[in-house]
């Protein structure tokens, strides 16, 4: 291409001199005039009834400006992307370690962390579930209405008994993967500022405009109202698509009138944000004698923890990708994502595709090995090209690379061998 | 004994939210100096989006990308682009900036073509000029026309927006068109374990991914090294504790994520497969570095030892009983 | 606690400041001086984004106490262009090499990279890795960080830049 060309340079990146000399202003670099800190009181247990706070003695001290709880949220007390079903501030149901109970606004973060130490929890323990397996049960505890099931999300194309009636080769496994945290290196941060009957929040984030939309609601705004500004956002990798701090500050600035910055500890990102879902995938994967695959039949069982957050799109995902870049006649998903009191699980990069590319990538080495092939002609035999359909019938037109990235990396392969 | 062996990973990965209309919206200002006004509601979180967007916009324009002023993410101004998640910034976003770029040239377009005497489907802006593609010697400048259409009272202000196309699942069968575009890639990886210790050390990692095209190729080959090494967490040693819902390893003394000295050489190859709905074919390429580097290292672990792994992350002392377990059974087989 | 006056040397600039005997070097740099481009990520000594340089050795500012580093001298990140505002070829290269995606890491980077540089101006790649393995960037996979350090040592050596 022309050098008078923008697209296919490998320009330094337009903010790259802000970042490279210190001047990049983050949110927790961010500071006004009478601004307050904040912080945030959570749940120790990860199931109870939450009977009481008593938070008359943290009002007391020294330098403290505000306490809330859920009394003090004046629009809807619920947030959430997919399913509204999280509380900003918990009222009268505790769901997992980390629910945050009750704000704290104070002159100073010594204040904050007093005044949190201050206030009295009472609550009665419920009974609690930590596998999704469990909580599908018939009397597992209930994490809300009548079933701990999110979603179950089912993909069905042609007849996979058929396909196993005329494999020469099934092979079936059981995949497990772990929880896993997104650990961006900015933890999660917000500044917020009333004005009027408007507020501004400076926040990272991976999507501005749906946090306008659940502050307006947690506040009871017209949306309009809202501004939110995504400052310099230090990495997300999805954790940062969920409310983090954003409700917390804005509610807290807008009681109190003051500039709040609330910005969570490295543990407290830990305890608070989403992970990505641990998944335990039974795996059939069924091809004939020429290693070209006739049916899989694969069940995704998901622990999305106390909050539906990502979850129904996560698992949506990984049923509609659970064939990888193969073309399979006979396909039978079932994915599923299940409630527990573990912490909430939602976006992370790869959105619970990484799960079962692990799954169906080991499946595929396994039936090489059984077919006597190696892990190249396995796959050159399978994967997806124009004018094929996936599992959900899509018909792919064009712009299917899968082949060349093969081939390409079997060409630096063999160029590279010593 | 330190044992090598190699695997793949192979992936596919829908572009966009999953059977969902998830729209992005821009704003161009074109101003009297040249220079460019971006507004995009697109979250740039480090992965580079904004600088990809100026290119986009600089391309249709014919101004350098360093003129075009990003600014995003802020609901007071810029208009919404939906999540900066699903890979779909470059794709999604990248088509409302193009169409609001287009939008912008018109009244330059239409002063130029008068000038030059050509319709004004048959020009381009390119280095600041407006002429005709089939003879660019037959130039007008940019800012003079700017100054045109300023003295005329014609604004060159644009408005875009973009919704890939897509159907719902059906409920039943999952049938539909859940995404728009989808990006491909394989990755390879070669590895050497230590039989003793049950340490798995990453020697090199190939990865090729279709992103379509490539608007900046540094930015893809960041995305790709970068996924390559969340993949080599995910594979053998990221895994948070959570016991009794409580989590055992908050913080990186305990919960540990790949360093400098855990990366291999990583070789990406950027494979264009042009996307004809992207902005200049483009797809995206954000998540997918992630998703096959695990399998690939796995695979590499199972073609070094001859035993396979069925779970993630594959620690030394998965390792360990894994090999304990197979010379029990050859010890069986031996003595029967 | 009592409040003391403490003096910092920050950059070549005296700072006075009130602190307490237990504030972190990272908080009084940050709050108080106002210096915001040194990061906290961890507040643990676990990340290395809140690496500054004390005489020259980087250090961990987040797992420091303020009032040790009397009568030393602190260099961040703020401290190493030059008057002019010409970048350190550390900062040109991790820009041109594409070595910065969300860059809440770059400044404990580029300064464990130039007190690596300071002490041995044409590091093996094996000395970078080693250099820089404190230091945690989840963005890029380091591979481009490393190539930086490398063309900026390369550029130091060569072009006679302090």
């Amino acid at each position: 291409m022309s050098p008078d060309h923008a697209i296919g340079k490998s320009l330094p990146r337009l903010e790259g001199w802000e970042k490279v000399t210190g001047q990049c202003r983050f949110t927790d670099d961010l500071s006004m005039p009478g601004m307050l800190y904040a912080g945030v009181l959570r749940s120790t247990v990860p199931h109870a009834e939450l009977l009481a706070l008593e938070t008359e003695a943290a009002c007391r001290l020294p330098g403290v400006v505000a306490v809330l709880t859920a009394r003090d949220v004046p629009g809807h007390n619920a947030v959430g992307i997919i399913v509204r079903d999280e509380p900003v501030l918990v009222e009268d149901k505790i769901r997992r370690v980390g629910d945050p109970l009750a704000l704290v606004a104070a002159e100073s973060k010594k204040a904050v962390a007093e005044a949190l130490a201050a206030i009295k929890v009472s609550l009665r323990e419920l009974p609690a579930v930590f596998s999704p397996r469990e909580a599908m049960a018939p009397g597992a505890p209930l994490l809300r209405g009548k079933t701990n099931l999110l979603l179950h999300r089912k993909i069905r194309k042609g007849n996979v008994e058929e396909a196993l009636a005329r494999a020469h080769v099934v092979v079936e496994n059981t995949y497990t993967t772990p929880f896993v945290e997104h650990a961006a290196l900015e933890p999660e941060a917000s500044l917020a500022l009333r004005e009027g009957n408007s507020i501004t929040v400076w926040t990272s984030t991976q999507n501005p405009h749906f946090d306008r939309g659940e502050i307006a609601s947690v506040l009871g705004l017209e949306q309009n109202r809202v501004r939110v500004v995504q400052q310099a956002t230090g990495g997300g990798f999805g954790g940062k698509l969920d409310i983090s701090t954003q409700c917390h500050a804005a509610l807290l600035a807008w009681h109190t009138g003051r500039p709040v910055k609330l910005v969570y500890s490295r543990e407290e990102s830990f305890i608070a944000s989403g992970k990505r879902h641990p998944y335990t995938i039974k795996y059939l994967s069924a091809a004939n004698r020429e290693g070209k695959l006739l049916g899989i039949k694969v069940e995704i069982l998901a622990d999305t923890g106390a909050y539906a957050s990502y979850g129904p799109g996560v698992l949506t995902r990984a049923a509609v990708h659970a064939t990888g870049p193969y073309y399979v006649p006979h396909v039978h998903v079932d994915a599923y994502a299940v409630y527990t009191n573990n912490p909430y699980c939602g976006a992370m990069r790869g959105f619970g595709v990484p799960q079962v590319g692990f799954a169906h990538e080991i499946q595929m080495d396994i039936l090489a090995e059984k077919l006597g092939l190696d892990a190249w002609e396995i796959r050159s035999k399978n994967f997806l090209q124009p004018g094929m359909e996936t599992a959900t019938n899509q018909l792919l037109r064009q712009s299917v690379g899968i082949g060349e990235t093969l081939r390409r990396v079997k060409a630096e392969v063999t160029e590279t061998a010593i | 004994m330190k044992k090598r062996g190699w695997g793949l990973g192979c992936m596919w990965y829908g572009i966009g939210n999953t059977g969902l209309a998830n729209p992005s919206g821009a704003f161009i200002d074109l101003l009297n100096d040249g220079t460019v006004i971006l507004l995009t509601g697109c979250a740039d979180i480090g992965q580079g989006s904004s600088t990809v967007l100026a290119q986009i916009a600089a391309e249709v324009l014919g101004v350098e990308p360093g003129k075009v002023r990003v600014i995003a993410g802020d609901t007071g101004v810029t208009p919404e682009g939906g999540a900066t998640s699903a890979s779909r910034q470059t794709y999604i976003s990248g088509m409302a900036v193009k169409a609001a770029a287009q939008q912008a040239q018109q009244p330059l377009l239409r002063k130029a073509a008068q000038l030059l005497g050509v319709p004004k489907e048959e020009l381009v802006c390119r280095d600041y000029k407006i002429f005709p593609f089939f003879d660019p010697q037959r130039s007008v400048p940019l800012q003079e026309m700017i100054r045109q259409c300023r003295r005329a009272g014609e604004m060159t202000l644009g408005h875009g927006w973009f919704n890939p196309f897509t159907t719902g699942l059906d409920e039943e069968t999952g049938r539909g068109s859940p995404y728009a575009t989808y990006a491909y890639a394989t990755q390879w990886a070669e590895v050497e374990v230590d039989t003793e210790t049950g340490e798995v050390t990453v020697l090199r990692l190939i990865a090729a991914h279709d992103v379509g095209k490539a608007i900046n190729p540094m930015a893809v080959e960041g995305q790709i090294e970068g996924g390559c090494a969340m993949g080599l967490g995910y594979a053998l040693m990221e895994e948070l504790i959570v016991e009794d819902g409580v989590i055992l390893n908050a913080g990186f003394a305990h919960y540990l994520i790949p360093t400098m000295e855990d990366l291999p050489e990583i070789r990406a190859i950027i494979v264009e497969e042009a996307e004809e709905t992207g902005p200049f074919g483009a797809k995206g390429v954000g998540e997918p570095p992630l998703i096959p580097t695990a399998p690939a290292i796995i695979n590499a672990v199972s073609n070094a030892l001859g035993v396979r792994f069925f779970s993630l992350p594959l620690t030394p002392e998965k390792i360990l009983a894994a090999l304990a377990k197979k010379e029990g059974q050859q010890g069986r087989r031996e003595a029967t | 606690m009592k409040k003391q006056l403490i003096q910092l040397e920050i950059n070549n600039r005296l700072y006075e400041v009130p602190v307490n005997p237990r504030d972190l070097l990272v908080d009084v740099i940050r709050n108080k001086v106002g210096l915001t481009g040194t990061k906290k990520g961890c507040g643990q000594g676990d990340c290395g984004a809140c690496t500054v340089l004390i005489d020259g050795v980087p250090v961990l500012s987040c797992i420091t106490l303020a009032i040790a580093c009397q009568g030393k001298k602190i260099t961040t990140i703020e401290g190493l262009a030059d008057a002019q505002g010409n970048l350190h070829p550390l900062q040109q290269a991790f820009l041109d090499h594409g070595a910065v995606q969300c860059g809440f890491c770059t400044p404990g980077m580029i300064l464990t990279a130039k007190a690596l540089l300071d002490r041995n101006p044409r590091p093996t790649e094996l000395q970078i890795k080693r250099a820089i393995a404190g230091n945690i960037c989840r963005c890029t996979g380091y591979k481009k960080i490393v190539e930086a350090i490398d063309a900026a040592a390369k550029e130091i050596s060569t072009g006679g830049v302090k």
